[in-house]
């Protein structure tokens, strides 16, 4: 039984590692999501083997949990896929790589960082919420 | 520099392996597919050798490593493909392995379920790759790895540290040193079974209809366990659904920003 344990737990590992090495290697935000499943599915391995192994339930109802985790995983991914999608046109994950500080060096996979240019209309806007208060600082002819 | 010749059987066929999927990373050029076939093939047979050990009941180990070798391969094959469609097979794949090691864990409810839950994610990945990645024909980013060596190396060192962990635990401690000099007994990971406490309703139970036989992995026994001692962590998970359905609606495109 040990034995049969330590082989499911080495299958297990070898599929997170790999997952994750898929995660840190694609550049494709469909692609990584999967890699992120992947991972899942290592540590859903080594959970059913714990539960035979000490023969009780509890590692299949903690295989349920990890299932109902990546089914929120994947509903907020591809929306949020979508939503990157529509302001790029394009499923490339560097193409995010300037979110960052602007003092820092960005680490980009071709050199000179083909970023795209910000344009004004990729920068989210805000809708305005309520009425202006008539305010005696803004002229009432401004047009806000 | 001893200690590492010594993990020697368990450092070299990673190695092996970790070069494989290197080499096997999308690039720029051509990509090595015989040299690292041959690498991923022998490390596997290595890997297999030192730690998966054949088990006594022979149906079992052939389903074992049937399962296994295509959940690893099919990962493999999944992480380096550069088309997202065979991408998305390829995990449809490993999916179904992982269901198969599922059903030799004794949890036969659990490989449907996630046959299911997963034919659905599958089907719409499918959806989003045909309609998002498709579109401009060939894409760039989808033919250069990004930093496949760094990534490799990290990869490389988090296996090597959970299987030299592993081999601590399973392989050395379980064989019992004789002699005076013999080291003091290592505390162990992984209490025996009989060492464990288990909650309540989740310890098996005699099926009705069988008498003989316990309901382990039986919809009857999961359900006893997840109702019972695992509730209010099902109130919890359907929270978060709810939470996260509402999330994925708030964040979802509006049709009237346009779609796509």
């Amino acid at each position: 039984m040990t034995a049969e344990l330590q082989s499911q737990l080495v299958v297990g590992a070898i599929l997170f590692v790999l997952g994750a090495i898929g995660f840190l290697t694609r550049r494709n935000l469909i692609l990584m999501m999967l890699s992120a499943e992947l991972m899942l599915h290592g540590v859903a391995v080594n959970l059913t083997a714990f539960g035979r192994y000490h023969g009780n339930a509890s590692g299949q109802v903690f295989t349920i949990f990890v299932l109902t985790i990546a089914a929120c995983e994947a509903g907020l991914a591809l929306a949020l896929i979508l939503g990157l999608y529509q302001r790029r046109k394009s499923l490339d994950v560097h193409l995010w790589g300037n979110l960052g500080e602007p003092d820092l060096p960005q680490m980009s996979a071709e050199e000179g960082g083909r970023m795209a240019p910000q344009h004004p209309a990729d920068m989210p806007t805000l809708t305005p919420a309520g009425r202006m208060p008539n305010s005696p600082v803004v002229p009432s002819n401004t047009k806000i | 520099m001893n200690s590492l010749l010594e993990q020697a059987p368990l450092l070299a066929p990673l190695a092996l392996g970790i070069l494989a999927v290197w080499m096997l990373l999308p690039r720029e050029g051509g990509r090595a597919w015989v040299i690292a076939g041959l690498c991923g093939l022998s490390a596997m047979l290595w890997l297999t050798r030192n730690f998966l050990p054949p088990t006594d009941n022979w149906v079992q180990t052939g389903m074992f490593y049937t399962f296994a070798a295509g959940a690893v391969l099919s990962a493999v094959m999944m992480i380096t493909e550069s088309n997202p469609v065979y991408a998305a097979l390829w995990f449809a794949l490993t999916t179904l392995s992982v269901c198969g090691l599922f059903l030799i864990n004794a949890a036969p409810f659990l490989a449907a379920a996630t046959v299911v839950v997963y034919a659905g994610a599958i089907v719409v990945t499918f959806l989003f790759v045909i309609m998002l990645a498709q579109q401009g024909g060939a894409t760039g980013y989808d033919r250069k790895a990004f930093q496949p060596t760094l990534a490799s190396i990290a990869g490389f060192m988090l296996l090597a540290c959970l299987l030299f962990t592993l081999q601590e635990w399973g392989g050395k401690a379980a064989v019992a040193v004789e002699g005076e000099d013999a080291p003091p007994p290592r505390p162990q990971f992984v209490l025996p079974p009989a060492h464990v406490v288990t909650n309540p309703l989740s310890a098996p139970m005699p099926r009705q209809d069988k008498p003989d036989q316990n309901d382990l992995g039986t919809l009857q026994g999961v359900g006893r366990s997840l109702f019972g001692d695992y509730l209010f962590a099902v109130e919890l998970a359907g929270t978060v659904l709810l939470i996260a359905t509402i999330g994925t609606i708030a964040l979802a495109p509006r049709r009237s920003q346009g779609t796509l």
